[in-house]
Parts: C-alpha cells; structure tokens; sequence
C-alpha cells in the first residue's frame, strides 16, 4: 500500500492547470478583441453639384428631415429611446419616430440595394445622439441602407 | 534509487507558477492600457443597434469632443488644418476609412461640418461610432 503508479488508483485532487490556462488565454483574447471593435453608422456625403450630376436622377428621392419643431432633441434625450412625441418628416410626409422603420421599409424595401439610398436632412442644432437614435431607426427598417447626409435647408426645399 | 530524496535534482523546472504570474500580467496591462490612451474623453451615444464598424487600428479616428475640438487618432488637430492632417494621416494608403466619434452632446451641425471636410479631404463616406445601449463604457 505505497504511494503512486498504480493503474487503478484514485487521484483526490483534479489537475487544474490546464484549465486555468486556456481560461486565461481566453480571456486575454477577449479583453484584446472588445475594446477595439467599433459599433456604427456608416454615412455618405454627397459631392457639390459643381462635382457632376447626383446619383440617383431617376428614382425618386426619399429624404428623411428631421427639425426641432416636431421632435425636441435640442438637448440629449434620456437614456434610452426618443421623446415620446417625436415626430420626423420621412418624403415630406409627417409620422411618428416610432413609424420609420415600417415607413423606411414600405418606400426602399423594394428597391434594389443600389438605389436604397436615404437622404438625411437633420436641423444643424438638434442634439447628435438624438439623430443618431432616429438614423438608427431608421435603418432598421431595411437592409443595406445608404445613409446620405445633406443640409437640412436643401431638404425642405426640395 | 526511487524519489523523494531530498539531494536529488529535477531536470526541468516547473514553469506553470510562472505561466501563471505572467498570464496575470499581461491581463492586467491589458486592461489598464486603453485608460491611459492620450485622446480624449467622449461620451459616445448610444442606440439600439448600431452596425459593426470594424477594427479600430484600420481607421482613421476623428475624435469630435464636447466642445467640438478635434482630434485626428488622438492627436488634437486645428479645425484650420483638419483636411491636411487627415490626408497626413492617411499617408500613401488611398482607400482608408475614416470614422467619427462625436460627443453625445454635440449639436449634429458640428459632426455633419466635420463629415463635409472628410469629403473635401478626398475620403469616401464616414462611419460614425455609436454604443449599443446598455452596453459596458469603454476607456472611462
């Protein structure tokens, strides 16, 4: 009844340090890969007139204006979400915020994915998270969405 | 000749302890390393689902903080000379993409300003960095 070698015997103690080291190897890679994985909006600028002839001539132009008027964001919202009687401009058309993801899908669903292209006209002084928090919606409605920025006075003009 | 001698030397050492220690270290650096970033602070906003915007270290990084001051890979930049900077930073490398991350509490005007010098500048298109809400603060 000596110690060790034993084929049968029981050992009391599990060995640990393998399972301690692929933790800590996991861990490392993720404490690596987190921080620098960024989350966003990608957004388009569309080139001055005087560059050529806009994308877009044949199809209809669907412009998304957002002003203080109807939604106040002036200041940053709440922490989550929008006033709850923001209301956007989505083709000269007044709906509710909480509309523009159904909207957005009925007017560029169909379209192929080249020509799914909303035009953002946003009040210079609204708040950047509360736009944020509508282009967000907004592209929820559909995929592959092309978010164009343009001033918010060429919008209501048009 | 069996074990337990206490003369007897071990031809290897064991190296998990030190594994261990090092392991440690490492991760501990790890998480220390991007609070000490030289940037600035943003506040970035945070909506529901905002899309992945790839590596950060592929980017060039335009910091807009809140009193609209900015900041090119975490290096403050004059608004004067923000387009020479930003083709600086991109070097030889054309097709670089350049993301913004703005304040939470900017007005939208200044970031839609920021977006229309990186067109002039020459680069295509910009991502604008959200969090996903509830998601943990990063580098604060």
């Amino acid at each position: 009844m000596q110690n060790g070698g034993s084929s049968g015997g029981l050992q009391s103690e599990m060995n640990v340090t393998p399972l301690v080291d692929v933790v800590l190897v996991l861990l490392i890679i993720f404490m690596v890969v987190v921080p620098l994985a960024m989350t966003g909006y990608d957004m388009d600028i569309p080139r001055t007139s005087t560059d050529g002839p806009p994308a877009q001539e044949d199809v209809q132009q669907v412009i998304l204006s957002i002003a203080p008027a109807a939604c106040r964001i002036l200041e940053p919202p709440a922490e989550k979400g929008l006033p709850a009687d923001c209301r956007v401009y989505l083709a000269e058309r007044e709906i509710p915020a909480s509309d523009l993801p159904a909207g957005v899908a009925e007017m560029l669903g169909t379209r192929s994915k080249e020509d799914r292209v909303l035009f953002l006209a946003a009040d210079d002084r609204l708040n950047y998270e509360g736009v944020m928090r509508i282009v967000d919606l907004a592209r929820s409605g559909v995929d592959d969405l092309t978010i164009d920025v343009i001033e918010a006075d060429t919008g209501r003009n048009q | 000749m069996q074990g337990g001698e206490p003369g007897k030397m071990q031809s290897a050492i064991n190296v998990t302890p030190l594994v261990d220690v090092v392991l440690v270290l490492l991760i501990i650096f790890m998480v220390v390393a991007p609070n000490m970033r030289p940037g600035p602070e943003v506040d970035l906003p945070t909506t529901e689902k905002p899309l992945e915007q790839g590596d950060a270290r592929d980017r060039i990084l335009v910091t807009i903080d809140e009193h609209g001051a900015l900041w090119i890979d975490d290096k403050p930049c004059k608004a004067e000379s923000f387009g020479e900077g930003l083709r600086a930073a991109a070097g030889a490398a054309r097709n670089t993409r350049v993301v913004i991350q703005g304040d939470a509490r900017l007005q939208f005007g200044e970031v839609r300003h920021a977006m229309l010098a990186i067109e002039e500048a020459g680069f295509k298109g910009v991502g604008l960095i959200a969090k996903r809400t509830g998601a943990a603060a990063k580098g604060d």
